[in-house]
């Protein structure tokens, strides 16, 4: 025991002597002298570029989740959710739709509130409105699609009925919390003695540290992948696909979820596909991409179990498609 | 006093990773990855995580080894457990950003990317003109800016805000001067015009600069001058450019910066109408020092 210890230590020193070491190079020497295959350049710029977008978002939702961790209570949780499931549904995805979030700072959010007892299918109501309603994507709905009303509508309508469904279905297929870590289902009563505020709010930033470090790898991961499909896959032989309506919106959606984009920014994305595919296709990619993609997937893989996401994606894949579909008949 | 190892490596990520959002401002390399008009919140990062770092600071000593008992009924690590494969993958992951983020200069995106993105010049990607279309819907509409405070109203070079006036004096000049200069904070707007409506600007004389892109089947005589458009960041960058033809296209190299002199035509593609540029002189120049172009915001009030 004494000696793992021992060489655990020892390769931890070595780990970040390496760290140290990496990171002190190139003030002595100049990088460009290195070879790097000029793709490589191209990924790295994207993957850097979607890390710089998504990473203040990110604290922020962690700020937000040690606040929840350190602050609220299983009590005050009890005492806000409506007993009645689909109050309970209903209520978590009008939470979601005024909660300004993006779908990589909501993660931590949600598993906090989940492993504070909030059922699963709040939770879930809660991740899936708070990305794709809000008012910055409101309004850069409205203004990518040339002060459209239609559209912004429509994906505010649409997503928010596939969001209902959606954690429903999740009400009634799954019992409990799903959480990977089986700690967290062991709740045991947070304890009531008051502290002052101080250490509090100082442990409040303690776990939002914690909790920046457990997400941030898949985050890390998720844009690496993200970028690396930009870098190597062709959109383009991709859009060739998508010749009926239901193939160009398995095309769009499946572009969502590569792209892993912002849902602040996709409208711009989704508006120039304006020509190419036919609205409800494109309403597609507006409600599906913020809902989950490819970045979000691995870090959602991170708090719930395997199983869960699976049938999450596959829920959310299917209800998406078939709302979007149904609002074209409208 | 005992120290604390995970403690004082969290500490040294978010020390480099304040270093680093200081550092992408004080170069200016930052525009390099994420439109300029977002500056904020990069800004805002780096400062969260100095608040961050000053916190984890203190956990790296402690009085006595104490297992941080949690009261608080958590799940994730508090980095007092001992080493293990899976926590050296996952710092390591933590500062892989960091290392590549310090050592690799930011690349401008390229043609293999515009390939990848697709372009305007044909059916399967008619969505160039459409582009625009976004583009310029921003450009007429936009008179809110979602993120920037009133602060921050004052106009840097590459943030593109421009008031109402500007931009209507602006837009006058694209129908009224006999050369168009293709302006890097007008371009996705003149692009968008004039694309629309070839046949209004046939025959006006236009200068612009971009970088060199071939789709596959361009005559010897075709290519396109583009530039990347820029929402967010470089990961939501989408082409514009003009299908331009001169005797020896075949001669430049893709990723060639040129610089041209031309006139404006109304020509087909694959059955597309488009504007399509003859060449009347052209000069290879380096790679501009911000060579994305941003989509135009208006300011209200004015």
């Amino acid at each position: 025991m004494q000696y793992r210890q021992k060489r655990s230590g020892k390769l931890s020193t070595v780990f970040v002597v390496g760290i140290l070491v990496l990171c002190l190079v190139p003030l002595f020497l100049k990088t460009s002298s290195l070879t790097i295959s000029n793709s490589f350049l191209q990924l790295n710029t994207i993957f850097l570029s979607i890390l710089i977008e998504a990473i203040p978002f990110v604290l922020i939702g962690v700020l937000i989740a040690g606040f929840i961790q350190i602050f609220i209570t299983e009590d005050h949780i009890r005492a806000w959710i409506p007993k009645n499931k689909f109050l309970a549904v209903l209520m978590s995805c009008v939470v979601g739709a005024v909660f300004p979030a993006c779908e990589c700072g909501i993660v931590p959010i949600v598993r906090r509130l989940i492993g504070k007892g909030v059922p699963l299918y709040a939770g879930v109501g809660f991740l899936l409105t708070g990305p794709l309603i809000n008012p910055i994507v409101i309004l850069s709905t409205y203004m990518a699609f040339g002060n459209n009303k239609e559209i912004a509508i429509l994906r505010m309508g649409v997503g928010f009925a596939a969001a209902l469904a959606i954690a429903l279905v999740v009400s009634v297929l799954f019992k409990t919390n799903q959480l990977k870590n089986a700690k967290e289902l062991q709740r045991s009563k947070t304890k009531a003695k008051k502290q002052p505020l101080v250490p509090r709010i100082s442990e409040m930033f303690k776990h939002s540290i914690d909790e920046f470090f457990d997400m941030s790898k898949y985050l890390i991961a998720g844009a690496f992948v993200a970028a690396f499909l930009q870098t190597y896959v062709s959109t383009q032989s991709l859009l060739q696909l998508g010749n009926t309506q239901v193939q160009s919106t398995l095309v769009m959606m499946a572009l969502a979820f590569v792209l892993s984009l912002c849902s602040e920014a996709d409208a711009f994305i989704g508006a120039s596909f304006r020509n190419v595919f036919p609205t409800t296709s494109i309403l597609a990619f507006l409600v599906y991409g913020p809902m989950i993609d490819l970045k979000n997937t691995i870090m959602l893989l991170s708090v719930f179990k395997a199983k869960f996401v699976f049938v999450l994606f596959v829920l959310i894949t299917s209800i998406v498609f078939l709302f979007v579909t149904l609002s074209s008949l409208l | 006093m005992i120290f604390h190892f995970q403690h004082f490596l969290k500490a040294l990520l978010l020390g480099l990773f304040t270093l680093y959002f200081a550092n992408l401002h004080l170069t200016g390399d930052i525009s390099k990855y994420i439109n300029p008009k977002y500056d904020f919140m990069s800004k805002m990062a780096a400062i969260l995580f100095f608040i961050l770092l000053l916190i984890q600071i203190t956990r790296i000593w402690s009085e006595k080894h104490s297992h941080h008992t949690c009261s608080h009924n958590c799940d994730h690590d508090h980095g007092n457990s001992h080493w293990n494969l899976k926590r050296i993958v996952g710092y390591s992951i933590v500062a892989f950003p960091i290392i590549t983020g310090f050592m690799i200069p930011p690349a401008t995106l390229d043609a293999s990317i515009a390939a990848n993105k697709g372009f305007l010049v044909g059916k399967e990607n008619s969505q160039g003109s459409f582009l625009m279309e976004g583009a310029e819907s921003l450009v007429e509409k936009e008179h809110i800016d979602i993120y920037s405070s009133d602060v921050d109203d004052i106009a840097l070079p590459n943030e593109n805000y421009l008031s109402e006036s500007e931009y209507d004096e602006r837009f006058r000049l694209l129908q009224e001067s006999e050369t168009i200069e293709m302006a890097d904070d007008m371009f996705s707007t003149y692009y968008g015009e004039i694309n629309d409506n070839p046949k209004t600007y046939a025959g006006k004389k236009i200068k612009l600069s971009g970088f060199v892109f071939k789709e596959k089947g361009f005559e010897s005589n075709q290519l396109v001058i583009s530039r990347f458009l820029i929402t967010h960041c470089i990961a939501d960058a989408s082409i514009i450019g003009f299908l331009t033809e001169f005797d020896g296209a075949d001669t430049i190299q893709e990723d060639t910066w040129v610089e041209i002199d031309g006139v404006i035509e109304v020509g087909s593609y694959d059955g597309y109408e488009l504007p399509i540029l003859k060449v009347t002189s052209l000069s290879v120049i380096d790679e501009p020092s911000e060579p994305y172009i941003y989509p135009v915001l208006k300011l209200l009030g004015n």
